[in-house]
């Protein structure tokens, strides 16, 4: 090897790249050359360096930060257990509202000028049936729910 | 509650956070939390700026945990989602940020008395002046000891590009350590 060989491999020397038989030829060079053994002591300094990098630490409170931002994406996410309790929920504000919306859609439409909408009486029984579907959704929805997320649970 | 300690095998943190158990998560955070943050602080040259990507790295890991499948490495998928966070982070348009103390140091003339510790803060020094492809292609082979094909396939480069940037990232650092410290301070540390 000539010295612009030597430099040329000289990375590849230090970091154990070079094959075998080159690096031969490399250190039979380098017995006998001030510059390329300038060059290999550099480029030593340079791969050593880069190679012992120390692993920094980041504040005390990192982990926490984290972990907090886990927890506030897992508060919101929205979990399909809630139907569960939504569906109860549903059924009894669909009844305590039945009687403000017929008197409000009695009020509209019995003002003059505007279109008369008839108002089907909701029998108490009728309610009761609505109520019970909305209760009846609900738990299918949550089952579904339920179901996929036992499929994500226990995939591995 | 189960308390998991800090062997846990790695495999079984893994899939236990990615079916929502926390605090396996949080052990591999505490494993973790250092490389990310020393990766991102080398890529980024910032603490501030390091810490919010590493934090947002974990955050994205937890979301796409369900969906690791374990055909790499746990280690080299973090470090993807890491290096992809920096990357981004660093095309966004910001004020050209002024060097942390930590990175910086002064070497005035020659020197009465130079360290091997000094060497060593010059070519720190000069790794946080390299431009980012340089530095970040460096970063991953020397501090995260990935190889070639690992860190090509990671910055969607070609495996020659990547080697060439390695080599041209040494040569600068090489060069600078010499012009700034000068050889006769360099070989009586380097051959004491
Ligand atoms: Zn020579």
């Amino acid at each position: 090897m000539n010295c612009d060989e030597v430099r040329r491999s000289v990375q590849d020397y230090v970091t154990r790249e070079l094959a075998p038989d080159d690096r031969r030829r490399f250190d039979a060079h380098l017995v006998e050359c001030a510059e390329c053994q300038r060059e290999l002591a550099l480029m030593t300094a340079v791969v050593s360096t880069l190679d012992h990098q120390p692993v920094l630490e980041p504040s005390a409170d990192f982990s926490s930060r984290v972990l907090g931002s886990l927890s506030r994406q897992r508060e919101f996410a929205p979990s399909p257990w809630w139907s569960l309790a939504l569906a109860p929920l549903l059924a009894g504000a669909a009844w305590l509202a039945r009687g403000p919306v017929e008197r409000a859609l009695e009020t509209i439409s019995s003002r003059p000028g505007l279109i008369h909408l008839s108002v089907p009486a909701v029998s108490l029984q009728q309610a009761g049936i609505a109520a019970g579907a909305i209760v009846v959704l609900g738990l299918l929805v949550a089952a579904g729910g339920a179901v996929f997320c036992w499929q994500t649970y226990l995939r591995d | 509650m189960f308390e998991y300690v800090e062997s846990a095998p790695e495999e079984a943190l893994v899939s236990r956070s990615a079916r929502g158990d926390e605090q396996a998560f949080g052990v591999l955070v505490e494993r973790y939390k250092g490389m990310l943050y020393s990766m991102a602080y080398r890529l980024m040259k910032d603490r501030g700026r390091a810490e919010d990507a590493a934090q947002e790295s974990f955050i994205k890991a937890w979301a796409a945990l369900p969906g690791f499948k374990g055909e790499s490495k746990f280690s080299s998928w973090m470090y993807r989602i890491c290096y992809n966070t920096c990357i981004s982070e660093l095309r966004k348009k910001r004020p050209e940020v002024e060097l942390d103390e930590a990175m910086g140091v002064g070497v005035e003339g020659p020197a009465e008395e130079f360290r091997n510790r000094d060497i060593q803060a010059v070519i720190h020094d000069e790794v946080s002046r390299l431009p980012d492809d340089y530095r970040a292609a460096l970063t991953l082979f020397h501090f995260n000891g990935l190889s070639y094909d690992e860190i090509a396939r990671l910055a969607h480069k070609p495996m020659g590009t990547v080697k060439a940037q390695i080599h041209r990232g040494r040569a600068l650092l090489k060069a600078r350590l010499l012009e700034r410290v000068g050889w006769d301070n360099l070989k009586e540390v380097m051959w004491q």
